[in-house]
């Protein structure tokens, strides 16, 4: 892992929308996290093997400042890139994206920023995949992801490794050892969220914004 | 003084920590909280921010209390301490600072002011 490019990860989002839950998966970063007591965050090193050699993601996880308001600049100072995850189960989390954004970009400016609605695993979603269309406003990646069951994982990752390297034809060679899988996933449902995404993008933005939510 | 003040902080925060709804009867309508730098004036503005709080539980563990009288027969509270949310592993480090106002009619005191701040970072 020594000499292996490093950056800072940024992983905002409301209260409870499982932040530390997707970040503990990856094991070998769960072994070898640190508490840094005063700024009040667990820096957990993820370690991806790429085409182009190893990478470390330092993931910066709160203990819970989120829950109390906005988080300190000093959380987002030189911060290299973010994720910024809502729960597809509560509407509230995804209202609250344009401010993690707002406070991210009023630190950091132009990082490279992923948008991950979590728990997709649950059958009864509040926020439709049609109806997230946050991401394409303001040019973010978007996944949707299941941490208890590893579901798209890597993908976050992924895709900041090959903005942040520069290179699109990245990839990641072997994939991290991770939590087994605490929920199942419905592979159909799964297929039907990707083709829905995948139309959602092909319709023009409303100029509304998501007022209907 | 000394005994109202430590009285009320450990009314305040074993209220807090196990039924946060009834913090309201501390408060009256003037009574102004700032919470991570967002204000708040009188007990439905007050109430309704400390019990939409995004977390589930939360545990304080004081560490220190100082109080003096105030000018106008109150009582000021400075506490510091530690709490934890949700069951998190790591504790945050919390500071307060309350004053209490005499009641109309000496029937003891309210929260007056009453200002929050998370220590980190």
């Amino acid at each position: 892992m020594e000499g292996a490019p490093q950056f800072k990860l940024l992983l905002v989002g409301d209260g409870g929308v499982g932040k530390t839950t997707f970040v503990k998966r990856h094991l070998t970063g769960e072994f070898e996290k640190k508490y840094i007591a005063t700024v009040g965050v667990e820096v957990h090193p993820l370690l991806f093997h790429t085409n182009r050699g190893p990478l470390v993601f330092n993931v910066w996880d709160t203990a819970g400042q989120e829950k109390f308001g906005g988080l300190r600049d000093g959380y987002y100072i030189q911060g290299n890139c973010a994720i910024i995850m809502f729960d597809v189960t509560a509407r509230m989390t995804y209202k609250n994206v344009p401010n993690w954004h707002r406070d991210i970009v009023r630190v950091c400016e132009t990082i490279p920023i992923v948008l991950c609605g979590n728990k997709v695993d649950v059958k009864d979603r509040k926020v439709k995949t049609k109806q997230i269309n946050f991401h394409r406003k303001k040019n973010l990646q978007y996944y949707e992801i299941s941490a208890r069951s590893n579901y798209q994982f890597e993908k976050p990752f992924q895709w900041l490794a090959k903005k942040l390297v520069g290179d699109p034809n990245l990839y990641f060679v072997e994939s991290p050892a991770l939590a087994p899988p605490e929920v199942a996933i419905d592979e159909g449902m799964m297929r039907q969220y990707t083709l829905q995404l995948e139309e959602a993008n092909q319709i023009a933005l409303p100029d509304e914004d998501d007022s209907d939510l | 003084m000394q005994e109202v003040g430590a009285a009320f902080v450990g009314h305040y925060y074993k209220m807090f920590d196990t039924n946060r709804a009834s913090i309201r009867s501390l408060y009256q309508d003037n009574s102004m909280l700032t919470f991570e730098g967002e204000k708040f004036q009188g007990v439905e503005a007050i109430s309704q921010k400390l019990n939409g709080l995004q977390f589930q539980t939360v545990e304080h563990e004081i560490v220190t209390s100082d109080y003096q009288p105030t000018n106008g027969g109150g009582i000021l509270v400075f506490v510091c301490g530690h709490l934890k949310v949700d069951g998190s592993e790591h504790p945050m480090k919390f500071s307060q600072v309350f004053t209490l106002a005499p009641l109309p009619g000496g029937q003891g005191y309210y929260c007056f002011n009453d200002v929050f701040r998370l220590i980190y970072g």
